[in-house]
């Protein structure tokens, strides 16, 4: 009975510095969070504050700078995802299929991803400058200058570009992993049967490859849901608030209007998507697994 | 073996892969070479592969940066930024490690509830709760000052869950024989299990790094005031400036990266393995 209390004891000694600094900057305000999202609070004049209930959710939703910064985060996403998935892909499977200069290219893709989110953007602005690199390269093979990062239609797509470029090469290392675990048995079964490459990627590869896909298109949409830095640095969320994000509308209601209430609804909202995707990522995996165990129950 | 139709096929696939990989790393390239050359002669390039060629090695090759050391703040941010990582890698490893043994391996009330909220607290993205924390420490007077920056930092439920993965698999033996010796748990800790853990403890401390040396957002909150700078937002700061050329700039932000260069090439076992391993865990 003694050494029961003693080891309680202990393991909340060990345990308590990490719950204290959790609960302090985690727990509460996270809890804070919720409970500001129902209100009016404004940081500069705390005692006027109102419970507003639903109130914030209704604003937010009709209020046109945040729609915008809304649409502008779905539709960077939909630029992001397939390109950085599908490229990361592309890479893998090339990467694999060589038997020279391995290690070079698995450096050489790799390598945006050890810049940082600042580095990246601060360089791409010189890239992206109506007089820059990129601009004289598309001149020398006749296209006119393009506005870039300086354009409404384009700055969004731009960034996307970038930020794909950027962390493409995480995600290739991930899919090489995964390539480098699939059975070659597999593979020399299918070559007795004569099957041709394309049949052998379809029946073999993607199959093999399909729980890795699933995390690694929906880490990439949480990644960029969470996007900020790149129009922070580089646009300032313009030029007409193009490349202005949900994080970004976030940042600027609560730490540079003290709109702590209305930030904090927006904060909840970002959550709740981050979260229906994470469910949905450990729903799509669990499902695999519990699959392959069926399968080699049934192989027994 | 391949055969010899297979190995042309390679050759092949081989070249056309490493134009490509030369498109790829066109800027960072580019960044590179213009960064040892002064603006008029980065403007004079553009047109021609000397875009992408440095300048011939005389006694201005390093005057971008030379100016950049002597007439800006950027070595001490470079400095700043290096001791706060490492505060930060031994008091996460120190908090992070100590949460991480208790849940793997003393047996204290609602040890699996703590876990299971620990496993939830890692899809919380910091994007959410970083007003609520600034709010706390602007009203904790904490605003521009080094502990103001560290203290929401130090904790991460990710890293407790990893050293609570690896602590969990510690042969329990070991820790009865060394009660033999009256040796007590902190020192047992600190002397058997944390040595007994390198790889983990590598892999938490070279994570923590890159976060803290690429981290941006709290940073940026936290700091106005110029001599606590972090590299990132000290590289921010200097190119908003006027006075900074385009070649100052990218001899800037190659600045930046030398260091993240120096650890990935130092770790890049353990940073591949862990990657990899976030995708077979998940997936």
């Amino acid at each position: 009975m003694k050494k029961k209390t003693s080891t309680s004891i202990l393991g909340m000694a060990f345990f308590g510095p990490a719950l204290v600094l959790l609960t302090v900057f985690l727990f509460l305000p996270m809890l804070l969070t919720l409970v500001f999202s129902f209100t009016d609070y404004f940081a500069l004049n705390p005692d006027l504050t109102h419970f507003t209930g639903l109130g914030n959710y209704i604003k937010i939703f009709k209020d046109e700078l945040f729609l915008k910064a809304f649409i502008n985060t779905v539709k960077f996403v939909l630029i992001i995802v397939p390109l950085q998935g599908l490229g990361a892909l592309g890479l893998a499977l090339l990467i694999n299929k060589v038997t020279y200069c391995k290690k070079y290219f698995k450096v050489a893709f790799f390598i945006p991803v050890v810049m940082s989110l600042a580095v990246v953007s601060t360089l791409w602005m010189q890239i992206y400058s109506p007089e820059g690199i990129l601009n004289t390269m598309l001149g020398q093979i006749g296209i006119s200058p393009q506005p870039f990062i300086y354009g409404a239609n384009q700055a969004l797509p731009s960034i996307a570009i970038m930020s794909a470029w950027q962390g493409m090469g995480y995600q290739m290392i991930i899919f090489l992993g995964g390539l480098q675990a699939i059975n070659p048995g597999l593979y020399e079964a299918a070559e007795m049967d004569h099957a041709s490459g394309w049949k052998k990627f379809k029946d073999i590869t993607l199959p093999e490859l399909k729980p890795l896909c699933v995390f690694v298109f929906i880490t990439i949409t949480i990644g960029a849901f969470r996007m900020i830095v790149q129009p922070m640095v580089m646009t300032g969320g313009g030029p007409s608030h193009s490349t202005y994000t949900i994080v970004y509308d976030i940042y600027e209601t609560g730490t540079v209007n003290w709109e702590i209430g209305l930030a904090s609804t927006m904060a909840i909202v970002f959550v709740i998507f981050v979260v229906i995707l994470t469910i949905i990522q450990t729903f799509l995996t669990r499902d695999k697994e519990e699959k392959n165990v069926n399968k080699k129950a049934k192989r027994r | 073996m391949l055969t010899k139709k297979q190995k042309g096929a390679n050759w092949v696939l081989v070249t056309v892969m490493i134009i490509m990989s030369l498109f790829f790393l066109f800027p960072v390239v580019w960044m590179i070479a213009n960064s040892f050359k002064p603006d008029a002669a980065i403007t004079a390039d553009m047109n021609s592969m000397r875009a992408f060629i440095p300048p011939a090695l005389d006694g201005n090759f390093f005057e971008n940066y030379i100016s950049i050391i002597t007439n800006t703040s950027f070595l001490r941010y470079m400095g700043n930024t290096l001791l706060y990582a490492a505060i930060l890698i031994v008091l996460g490893i120190v908090v992070n490690g100590l949460a991480g043994y208790a849940l793997a391996k003393i047996n204290f009330p609602f040890r699996e509830r703590w876990l299971l909220v620990i496993m939830m607290l890692m899809i919380v993205p910091t994007e959410t709760i970083i007003t609520i924390n600034f709010l706390f420490i602007a009203k904790m007077g904490l605003l521009n000052t080094v502990i103001g920056y560290i203290l929401p930092m130090i904790v991460n439920p990710f890293n407790i869950f990893l050293f609570r993965q690896v602590f969990i698999s510690l042969p329990d033996d070991v820790y009865e024989a060394a009660q033999l010796d009256f040796c007590n748990p902190v020192k047992y800790f600190f002397t058997m299990v944390l040595p007994m853990s390198k790889t983990v403890v590598a892999t938490v401390s070279v994570f923590t790094f890159l976060g803290v040396w690429n981290d941006y957002l709290w940073p940026s909150l936290v700091f106005t005031s110029s001599n606590l700078l972090t590299a990132q937002i000290g590289l921010n700061s200097i190119t908003a400036n006027e006075t900074t050329t385009m070649g100052q700039t990218l001899a800037l932000i190659t600045m930046v990266t030398i260091p993240v260069i120096i650890i990935y090439s130092l770790f890049s076992k353990q940073i591949v393995e862990g990657v990899v391993s976030t995708g077979s865990k998940e997936g």
